[in-house]
Formats: structure tokens, sequence, C-alpha cells
């Protein structure tokens, strides 16, 4: 076996590898990156793997060692003649010199290693700063260093800036407390552009994000709804979630004021405006294809997105988070935190970092308070009967997280109800495909929600 | 006895030295002394009463008994309106049988601290009587008088319901005069010398009869000045320090307790200057945890505790907090002063059942519907998170409390003893206890008391006392520090209690702890990320049964609803058996 094979044999299984179920036509190695020699090693490659016509470039950290220790083991690769291979974000003795070159603020070969220079980094010589990787992670690898701070190394890598560390970098430089201040990265540059591979930022200690917050809350309600032999509802349940919510839309409403502060705004004349309708008629007629029960939409979209159409006052538009919702929040010992300005995964990067409503990002977080009220429904026993109560739940936080952004200087949500509305539909429309194509058995949660509406 | 016991309990004869650390290990519990045990058959408890019970407490583990206040005095205020601050309220007994419940409590290794209300008397009291009588007399200017009632508009009126104004006027001696509380408590004028060394006669007084400490009432309000809020004064703490410097010349291993029920970050200033280890008072009670405990568990997530222990700044090394569940007192919404920084309290006032939570009118265990698995996760909670935990009575054995007597008298009942006649409290006629015992079905005196539950090894009561030892076998809940753990699942509050000296360095194989509560009703995952205990094998404590060893990837756990674990964690890699932790405690090896 040839050390691309090795390498193809591991990769098709890893988690985050997006071919899956495509074949594998040729993998290459573009980029080898000495980092350390001798015994453990590491190397940075950027590897292309082609299926077909398409292409995906991954980044890989390889330790590579004589003798694995068995504490390795679970993350080995395979091994020729002399050297074991095997994930080197898994070993902490190569993380650390991740973590030093980044201190240091390194080149080695194509690789920068970057420290942002107002970055108080006095933590890294602390002892007990061993790397963990998370587990749960998707589409790319987080290791954490004690407690102080975590490496988000991308697997999947794509020529050009990234929007996350250009936003995260652009609050903390204005004092934002609702972000995870960066601390450095690691960039080269990929078809001659400059392009980050990995970001090294504060960890944020005893922190959970909102849709395990929510869900607590939701399932505290479903049971209260079981046992009390009142009436129940989200108000008086235990798990009342409805100042969090506010919170959060104090918290939300800052961020948008400090993306502004930092990228500008513009407006959105009517032009534009209509535009953006068609852009929702266009996906609605999309998906209404692929899933025949929206056709039963087809009114109540339509209505909506021609009430946009027509709107003539002009539209604030700024820098937004774009891909917001529940999961992407984390709450810390002293509030809400915002994380991954990616924007929507799937669409191009200049899309991402382009203007739009803050309301989008409102919409976003609006439709994740109705998912946190409805996804333990759909196994449960008493579905029929606790539905109106997850309505009663995603109606009351969704109130009380408007409020809160409203309070703190967002755009009223009440006040620009049509653009408002046609965001929530736009969004909806847009997860019953997401749903049929990847998760069939949550289809219903959008569809309901449209129903609702 | 366990052989634990004498550490912390250390002798109390005065020619052998003394432990002045024993507070910051201590378990408290507070008395009323009227509810406790009737000696006479009054119908009212009395200190020979309480002398009578000694034993059982010392079998229950408590170091420290918490008197409420013991002073003759008419009653207005549950006897926070001192008439004679030298002398026993006549139906408690008299000065002999305070000097006799000290001896027999030390003999059995428990002190005892008692109420001490130094900002205002009753109007019963013979200084305001005579101030008020004779203006240019010793006493004209014990209380602060005015000709008129527009002074210190600036503090606010604590008791909103009852009073109008911080002034009344007396028609006696046709001036106005100050009072913080209720009109019939006129506040003492500590600009006058002759107050201050007045009041530190008090504590000599009580002092020099054996007393282990005072809980200080209302310390915030001493001092008044105009343009302020008359609160945490600059004079207040100077005359603390005075206080404590008097205390310690003579009688250094005594405790101050500071009841300042204001926010963490200023009552801190009570404990004095962190320089020396504090030089006001050791102890204060951290008022907003208790509320947060019953939001964090009712909303079934941690953030309500972290969040204020995180902001809860360090304390002086000679210092300690008092924590508590139930309390004889209200945290009332009115007294935070600024809400800005605990939004929480705005959520409390929209939520009806938490407002009554945190209310004093109710007992833990009707709180929690009874629910023994929730009334074991409070206790573990009150046992293991920072600070000394106080008791109050009756709660070790559930008691209910008797919503009918109205205001605070509804758990105030007598203790609950024996099935037998008033509950084994008194041997009088029923109809003459000073209030009538808990007769309820659920939580009445028959089914529910000590006795019965001395006898079931399964009881409440038998639980307490096995948690309270492993408590006392651990002063590391008691001295070291707190540092929450990031954990996966937002329901479960996991910390670890550690040596205070160096935090930063190896600690390995001094006494450590780890705690995992899980705050919801369900049971419930969680990962936890311990590598710094790596190669360590945590040891449960109720049981010594050895857990997995830590590795290096996420500990997981799982608990049941309402659940909780407290694991030793000793050495990493030894052999040692399970169980063979260390003993000996307040520096004693064990031998």
């Amino acid at each position: 076996m040839t050390f691309e094979d090795v390498l193809t044999t591991w990769l098709v299984k890893q988690r985050w590898f997006a071919g899956k179920g495509r074949t594998v036509h040729d993998l290459a190695v573009v980029a080898d990156t000495e980092i350390t020699g001798g015994d453990p090693g590491l190397r940075h490659l950027l590897v292309t793997v082609s299926h077909g016509a398409t292409s995906d470039c991954y980044q890989l950290f390889i330790g590579q060692r004589e003798r694995l220790p068995a504490r390795l083991r679970h993350a080995s690769i395979g091994s020729d003649s002399r050297w074991q291979f095997y994930d080197a974000l898994h070993d902490p003795d190569l993380t650390r010199i991740l973590l030093d070159a980044i201190v240091t603020d390194r080149a080695v070969g194509a690789l920068r290693f970057r420290r942002l220079t107002e970055a108080d980094l006095a933590w890294a010589d602390r002892p007990g700063l061993d790397s963990l990787v998370l587990t749960g992670e998707q589409s790319n690898t987080s290791l954490v260093f004690g407690e102080w701070a975590i490496f988000k190394a991308f697997r999947r890598v794509a020529p050009g800036p990234n929007p996350d560390l250009e936003v995260a970098a652009a609050l903390a430089a204005l004092g934002s407390t609702h972000v995870a201040e960066p601390y450095g990265w690691i960039e080269t540059r990929m078809d001659g552009a400059s392009t980050v591979l990995a970001i090294l930022s504060r960890y944020l200690r005893a922190a959970s994000d909102g849709w395990s917050l929510a869900a607590t809350s939701v399932r505290d309600l479903y049971a209260a709804v079981d046992t009390d032999v009142s009436g129940t509802n989200a108000a008086e349940a235990g798990g009342e979630f409805a100042g969090e919510a506010e919170r959060l839309g104090v918290a939300t409403a800052q961020v948008h004021a400090d993306l502004a502060a930092a990228f500008g705004t513009s407006e959105l004349d009517p032009e534009a405006i209509r535009d953006l309708a068609e852009q929702m008629f266009r996906r609605f007629d999309l998906a209404s294809a692929d899933v025949p029960e929206l056709a039963r939409y087809a009114d109540l979209a339509g209505a909506a997105f021609s009430k946009l159409a027509k709107l003539t006052e002009p539209v604030q538009a700024q820098r937004v988070h774009g891909d917001y919702h529940l999961g992407q929040v984390m709450r810390t010992q002293t509030g809400w935190v915002v994380l991954d300005f990616e924007g929507e995964p799937a669409s191009p990067l200049a899309q991402r970092r382009a203007r739009s409503s803050p309301l989008r990002d409102v919409a976003g977080m609006l439709r994740s308070f109705d998912y946190a009220a409805k996804h333990q429904l759909i196994t449960h026993r008493d579905r029929a009967s606790l539905g109106a109560v997850a309505s009663d739940w995603a109606r009351r936080n969704s109130r009380a997280f408007c409020a809160g952004y409203a309070e703190a200087g967002g755009p009223d949500p009440a006040s620009h109800e049509v653009l408002l509305r046609a965001l929530l539909i736009d969004k909806a429309v847009y997860e019953v495909r997401y749903e049929a194509r990847n998760r069939p058995n949550w289809l219903s949660i959008p569809l309901e929600s449209l129903a609702e509406m | 006895m366990s052989e634990h016991h004498d550490a912390v309990a250390d002798s109390f004869s005065f020619d052998q030295p003394r432990d002045p650390g024993w507070y910051q290990r201590a378990v408290f519990y507070e008395v009323l002394v009227r509810g406790f045990q009737d000696s006479t058959g009054d119908g009212t408890g009395d200190l020979r009463g309480l002398i009578s019970r000694l034993d059982y407490l010392e079998w229950l583990g408590i170091d420290c008994i918490w008197l409420l206040p013991i002073y003759p005095s008419p009653l207005r205020d549950g006897g926070y309106d001192i008439a004679d601050y030298m002398s026993v309220l006549p139906e408690y007994g008299n000065i002999g049988d305070f000097v006799a419940l000290v001896d027999e409590a030390h003999k059995r290794g428990i002190r005892v601290i008692a109420d001490l209300v130094m900002n205002h008397t009753s109007d019963q009291h013979p200084w305001f009587q005579a101030s008020r009588s004779d203006p240019h007399g010793p006493y004209g200017d014990f209380y602060v008088w005015s000709d008129t009632d527009d002074k210190y508009t600036g503090a606010r009126v604590i008791f909103v319901d009852t009073e109008q104004s911080n002034w009344s006027f007396d028609p006696v001696r046709g001036q106005y005069y100050w009072h913080r509380f209720f009109s019939h408590q006129p506040d003492l004028n500590f600009e006058n010398p002759r107050v201050q060394d007045a009041m530190i006669e008090v504590l000599r007084f009580w002092l020099d009869l054996g007393i282990d400490g005072f809980r200080l009432d209302a310390v915030p309000y001493l001092y008044e000045r105009e343009g302020t809020n008359c609160e945490n004064l600059k004079e207040t703490h100077e005359y603390l320090k005075r206080v404590r410097s008097e205390v310690d010349k003579l009688y250094p291993d005594r405790v101050l307790l500071a009841e300042a029920n204001q926010w963490p970050a200023d009552v801190i200033e009570y404990f004095g200057d962190p320089s020396v280890g504090g030089d006001e008072c050791h102890m204060a009670f951290h008022f907003p945890l208790m509320p947060r405990i019953f939001m964090a568990v009712r909303r079934e997530q941690r953030y309500p505790i972290s969040e204020i222990l995180a902001q809860t700044p360090p304390i002086p090394s000679g210092c300690q907090w008092g924590i508590f569940l139930r309390n004889h007192d209200e945290l009332t919404l009115e007294m935070v002063t600024d809400d800005e920084r605990d939004y929480m309290y705005a959520e409390y006032a929209k939520d009806p059942r938490m407002k009554a939570n945190i209310g004093i009118r109710r007992r833990l265990a009707p709180l929690l519907d009874g629910d023994r698995n929730q009334l074991e996760l409070f206790t573990a909670l009150l046992l293991s998170l920072p600070g000394s935990p106080v008791l109050y009575y009756g709660d070790e054995i559930g008691m209910g409390d008797n919503i009918w007597l109205g205001d605070r008298d509804g758990v105030r009942t007598p203790m609950q003893w024996t099935p037998d006649r008033n509950a084994g409290f008194s041997q009088a006629d029923p109809q003459r206890l000073y209030l009538p015992p808990v007769m309820d079905a659920i939580y009445g005196y028959q089914a529910l008391n000590v006795e019965a539950q001395q006898r079931n090894a399964a009881s409440l009561l038998q639980w307490t006392r096995r948690m309270i030892e492993i408590r006392k076998r651990h002063p590391v809940f008691g001295t070291g520090i707190y540092e929450e753990l990031t954990s996966s699942n937002p329901s479960v509050l996991a910390f670890v209690r550690l040596p205070a000296a160096s935090p930063d360095e190896e600690t390995d194989g001094s006494d450590r702890i780890l705690c995992v509560n899980n705050l919801s009703r369900f049971p419930q995952p969680v990962e936890l990320d311990l590598r710094r205990f790596i190669g360590v094998t945590p040891v449960e404590c109720m049981g010594g049964v050895t857990f997995p060893k830590i590795g290096e990837l996420s500990y997981l756990l799982t608990l049941p609803g309402h659940g909780f674990y407290w694991f030793q964690l000793p050495a990493a890699g030894g052999d040692r058996p399970p169980g063979g932790e260390k003993r000996g405690l307040g520096g004693k090896a064990a031998s």
C-alpha cells in the first residue's frame, strides 16, 4: 500500500469526510510540511480527493512514531515499513507544538502560525495544558488546551479568508463580551489566496449550548403537563426559559450593533427587496418540487413574499451571523456568547459575507425555538396532546427573545412584520427541503410550523 | 462516637491550645430555644430542655449551635427587640442555665453562639426609657434623636409594609428618633463613645461566660451619614474592627458571624482586610446562594448556582461563608439593593412558586413536596458548596410547617422528638404549648419524629447524619477552594474541592473531593474532563466503591434524577485500598 492508499482507507471512514457514498477516484497530497521531525514527528498535509468531476481539499495533521503507545491507538491511520501514522490532533505532545508555534508567531514552510497581537496568552505558560479532542463534532475537529483555549482545525478547506475569524476578531477588538475572543490562527496560501486552516480562541469554560439548555426546559414542560393535576403552561413550568430567551435577545442585538460598527451598514432599496422576494419564490419552487406536501402552502408563502416585494420603506442591511440558531450560542457563567460566524455553510463565501437584514438572524433563532419545542415530540407517545403546549413554549420564548432584542436596540421585530414573516417562511421552506433530504422523520416540524403560520 | 470527631471539636479547657479555625470546618445548627425542648412543663422550650437534647446533637455530628435571641424582650420581633442585654428571658431560664448549657455543650465538643443585635434595642430597654425621659442624663445621647424627621433621606425604609419612615416621634422627649427597622426598635447612636463601649461590655459579659461567638444581626446599619444610604459606612467597618480586636485580645477562638443581607461583593467588606486574613467578622452569611439553589433545581440547570459562585469574590484566609437552605430569616426582594446585578430576582418575582420558596414561611421538606431525592440533593449541595453549612432545627428529619399559623410561626413549631404527647417536646397540657406541633397526616409528629427515624437505618435523619460525618472526614469541604468543572450537560453541576494552599501545583494525595450533582428530575449523563487527575481511581464517599480509573478521555458518569455523587480522589496510581483515606482533621494526623 502506498501512503496515499493508507490515507484514503482512513479518510473515507472519518465523520468529517464529506464524500460519503461517493467513489473516491483519486487522492493526492498537494502539500506536505514537516512541522517537527524525529519521533514523534508531526507533518501537516493538504490532500485533494476527487470524486469524478468535483474535488475537495482536506487538511490532515499526521503524527508519526516508530511505536504507537496504547493511548494513541484509537487515532491510528496506518503504517509503512518504519512509521506508525496517526491523527496528531489526539496527541497532546504534538498539539503542544502547534500551540507553541501560534504563541510565538512562527512560520514553518508554507504554514504561518499567527498570533493576534492584542491577545493575552499568559495562560500558555501554565501547567496542565494537555489538549483533549472534543467529541460530537461533525465537520471539523476541535481540541481544548486545559480549560483555557479551544483549537478548531477545519477539515475540509477552501481558499479564501475565514468569516468566523474575521468577525470574532473584529468584535473582540470592539470589546464585545458575546464572542469567544480569538488568540491566533494557522494559515497558508491556496490558489493564491490566504487561507485559514485553524483558529485558536478563548475556551468557554463551564458553558453549555443553547440547544441543550432549551431542551432541558422543554423536557421539564412536557413532564409537568404529564404529571400536574392542574393545567400547566410554559410560563408555570419549572424549566421556564423566557428569562434566558430575553437575555439571548439582548445579546443578539448587541452583537448586531457591534457587527454594524465593525463592518458598516447600507440600505436595501425597493429593488433589492424585490430581488430578495424573488429568491424566496425561487427557493419555494425548488423545495416544492422535492416535497409535494409543500404545495399546500403555496398561497401562504406567495402572499408573504409578494407583500415583501411591495415593501417601500428601506431595510437596513449589515453583516449578520447568517446561520443563527440555538446550537450556535453558548450560555456561560456570565451570559450568552455567539459562536461560528461562518454563515450558512452551504453558501459560497461571497454570499456568506454579504450584508443582509439582521432580522434574518432573528428569524433563524425564532425557527430554532420552534425546533427546540417540537423535536422531542417526534417520538413522544403524547405527541398529539402536547403539540399545543410545544407551540405555547415556542411562542412564549420567541416573544421574550424579540422583546429583549428590541429593548437592546435591535430593529423591533414587531414593527417589521412583513419582512420577518417572509424570512420565517423562507427559512421554514429551506428546512422542509433539508429535512426531506437528511432527516425525513423531522420533516413534520417545519411543515407543522407552516401550518401554524 | 466517631474517632474523627475530636479533631474539629477540640478540647475546651482553657489550659490547652484551642483550634482557632474551627468555624471554617464546622456544621452549624440553628436552634429556636422556645421550640426545642421544654424541661419545666410550661409549654415553652428552655435552656435546660436544650441541655437535655445535647446528646442528640452530638450524635448528629453538630459542631456549633446557633441560638436565636435568648434575652429579655417584649417579643414584638421574635426577640430581636432586646430589653436587657445581660440576662436571659425568664421563660428560657437564667444565666446559670446558660452557663450550664455552654459547659455541657463543650463537654460534647459542641460550641455555642448566640444572636446579638447591636444596631438597636427594644423601646422597653432601660437605656431608651432613660434617654427619652432625661435628654441631658447619661443615656440622653444613646439613641439618634432629631428635632425634625428630614435627615438621612437617602436611607431606604426596610420594612415598607409596616413603616412609613425611619423616623418616629416620641411624645415623651418631644423629638424624633431614628429606627431602620420597626418603630419599637430605636437605633443606638454609635457616634457616642459610651454606646460603643457599652456594646463591647455586652460582648465581654457573654464571652466571659464561655460563649463561642455571636451572630451579629443587622450589622450594615450601625452608623448614619447625611448624603449616603446609611449602609455599609466606613464608620461601621471601623467599629467592627474595634470589636474584632477586643475579641481577639482575650478570646482568640471565638467567632463573629455577620448578618449582612447584601450582595456577596459588598458582604466581603465585613470580613475586613484580606492581607491579615480578615479583621472584622470571621463569617458572614451568603444570602443569594440559597434561592439560587432552589432556582437551579426548578430550572433543571446549573447556571443560577454557577453564576452566583462565579461572582462571589475570594474571601480572606481566616474567613468563611455561612450557607443555608432554610433559615428563620427572609431574603426579601427589597433587601437586594442592586437588582441590575441580579436579574434573577426579576425572574423570582414573576414565578409564584419561586417567590414562595425564598420566603421564610415554609420548611424545606414541604417546599420540595416531601421528595426524598430532592431533600438529599439539596442537603448534599448544602454540605459540599463553599461555606460552613447551617442546618435549621427539624430539617434533618424533614419536619413540616403549619401554614395556618401565619407569618413566621409556621416554621417555629415544636421539635418532633417522639410520637408521644406534644411530640415529646413538653409535658404540658397540649393547649398550653406556645404553638401546636404539626399534626397533619404526612408531617405530623406521630409519623415523623426523631425516635422513629433513629430506629430506621434508611431514614432521612440517619442519612443526614452519615453525610455530616463524611463531610467532617474531609476538611477540604470547609477549607478547600471551589472550582466548577466544565460539564457537557447543563443540568449537571460538577465541581471539585481542592486544598487551598496551591491550586496550581500538584496536590496529589491530599484531600480532594469531586462532587457531581444532577439538578434535573430526569436521569442524565455527563462527560467530564478530569485529565488533571489522570490515573486517579475515584472512590465514592458513601459506600467506598471504586469507580473506573480516570484516563485520557472524557469521564462519563450517569446520574439518576436528582442524584449526586461525592468522590474522593486519592493519589494517582497507588494500590491504596478503598476507604484507606486520610483521617485526621485540624492538624491531627491519623495515627
